[in-house]
């Protein structure tokens, strides 16, 4: 089967098993390996990805269910400056340990920034609620996604913020 | 390896799952059927991707008819600000289903033709007295939501039929709802016990209620026994306890990994007040609008 789409900002094409899934499509097709390969169920939240700009977990999306979309994936993130506020407040947190949950971790939050710039602890929690963490803990994550989001806030800039 | 038939139409679908009414199977989400097919609980041999049809994905509000698409995400649902003041029950289900991403992908119509008995959704529709309608290879028919689950994994759906949409009544004043459930994880998890529950209330008194519960019987189910305990009350204590009493007499649940069926029915003689409780206190204007109910029902506030 025929699948098309967009993939950070690139377009792809390629004929694949018509029951691959989008997480194999980008790992094994396109060698995207940033995405993670965990449970396969649904539960861990390691293969999550945006389509169209909203969360999905990859591992339950057929990549032809994603034709002619847009997906963005980890390796998408990164800026000419080098990497995203998230990603940056990840490492200068210290939110990651062995690092295998980071790249869901972080579309993640990427997902939950787009739709809410300023989220407090618990809107932190419910939008991490899919993406399990079995080395640090939760709270430098929680800490790094606080910093984003008041980086990326700064970032965007208020009229008002720059006058003053 | 199953193959992929992505139809134009809801009449191709139709079709196609007919012909091929034992190796074909719909899929929308995946959010399900894909966690089966994996754990090997199904083997389907074609899959029938209906997540591209058009017209029966979203919900319209008109007047008192709710009206959800088969194909509507449950995250739609969950965002929603009207219907988290006409449906609240059905917006508060729809928080506590999986995880944000689990929901950005799962649809109405899946979790309700999965038959899963601890499904999230049924309970906060039957207590909007919901029907399902279907559009098969003879035609469109309707049925009650409270008959359309059979046994677990199991509706009414014959191969061929497809559940295209789900209207329900929701009253636009004077009314509220309320859905609670028991886990063992706050999230990420499934429900051990789910109750739902509404109210419409005139001069002081309950003049209709619905209970519904999930995960407790083999099929959700809806408690008219705990209903009548309520009817023409002001939700005196007296009256809350009876309703708790008749719901756990009436579920026949099961002891798993999630509770022993003992205390199953002592969570539903709990969460079954608790809900009622918190419907009325919005129905009669009486608790903060928009606010969601805390964990388990418990609160300390009025």
């Amino acid at each position: 089967m025929r699948v098309a789409l967009e993939i950070n900002g690139d377009d792809y094409a390629r004929d694949v098993e018509p029951d691959l899934t989008l997480l194999s499509f980008l790992r094994d097709v396109l060698g995207l390996t940033g995405t993670k390969w965990g449970c396969l169920t649904g539960d861990c939240g390691a293969c999550t990805v945006l389509v169209d700009g909203k969360p999905v977990v990859s591992c339950l999306q057929l990549a032809c269910q994603a034709q002619g979309r847009e997906v963005t994936t980890v390796e998408g993130l990164e800026t000419p400056g080098g990497l995203d506020e998230v990603q940056a407040a990840f490492v200068s947190n210290g939110a990651t340990q062995c690092g295998f949950c980071t790249p869901g971790m972080v579309m993640s939050v990427e997902a939950l920034l787009r739709t809410n710039p300023s989220p407090n602890e618990a809107e932190i929690r419910e939008a991490l609620a899919g993406n399990l963490c079995r080395c640090t803990g939760y709270s430098k994550i929680v800490d790094a996604v606080l910093q984003a989001a008041a980086e990326r806030r700064s970032a965007v800039g208020s009229p008002a913020a720059d006058v003053s | 390896m199953a193959d992929v038939f992505i139809p134009g139409s809801l009449e191709e679908a139709v079709d196609f799952l007919a012909d091929h009414p034992t190796t074909a199977m719909p899929i929308a989400g995946g959010t399900d059927l894909l966690v089966d097919a994996r754990t090997g609980r199904s083997r389907p041999e074609r899959l029938v991707d209906l997540s591209g049809l058009r017209g029966i994905e979203g919900f319209e509000l008109d007047g008192e008819l709710l009206r959800v698409g088969a194909l509507t995400r449950i995250r739609s649902i969950e965002l929603d600000a009207e219907l988290g003041r006409r449906a609240t029950a059905l917006v508060e289900a729809a928080r506590v289903l999986g995880s944000v991403q689990i929901r950005t992908m799962a649809t109405v119509g899946g979790n309700l033709c999965h038959g899963t008995p601890s499904a999230e959704m049924p309970p906060s529709l039957l207590v909007h007295d919901a029907v399902a309608e279907i559009t098969g290879k003879g035609g469109q028919y309707s049925v009650p939501l409270a008959a359309f689950f059979v046994a677990p994994g199991r509706t009414v759906l014959a191969p061929g039929d497809l559940l295209t949409s789900v209207r329900a009544r929701v009253p636009s004043s004077a009314a509220g709802s309320c859905y609670l459930r028991q886990t063992v994880r706050w999230s990420m998890d499934l429900a051990g016990v789910g109750v739902a529950a509404s109210v419409h209330v005139e001069g002081g008194a309950v003049s209709n209620a619905r209970v519904a519960l999930c995960a407790v019987a083999p099929v959700p189910m809806v408690v008219t026994g705990a209903e009548n305990a309520v009817m023409g009350t002001s939700l005196a204590p007296d009256a809350l306890a009876e309703a708790g009493r008749r719901a756990a007499e009436a579920c026949s649940p099961i002891s798993d990994a999630r509770g022993t069926a003992e205390y199953r029915r002592q969570v539903v003689s709990v969460l079954v007040p608790r809900a009622l409780r918190i419907a009325w206190l919005r129905a009669t204007g009486s608790w903060p609008e928009g606010s969601p109910a805390p964990v388990n029902g418990v609160w300390t506030r009025e």
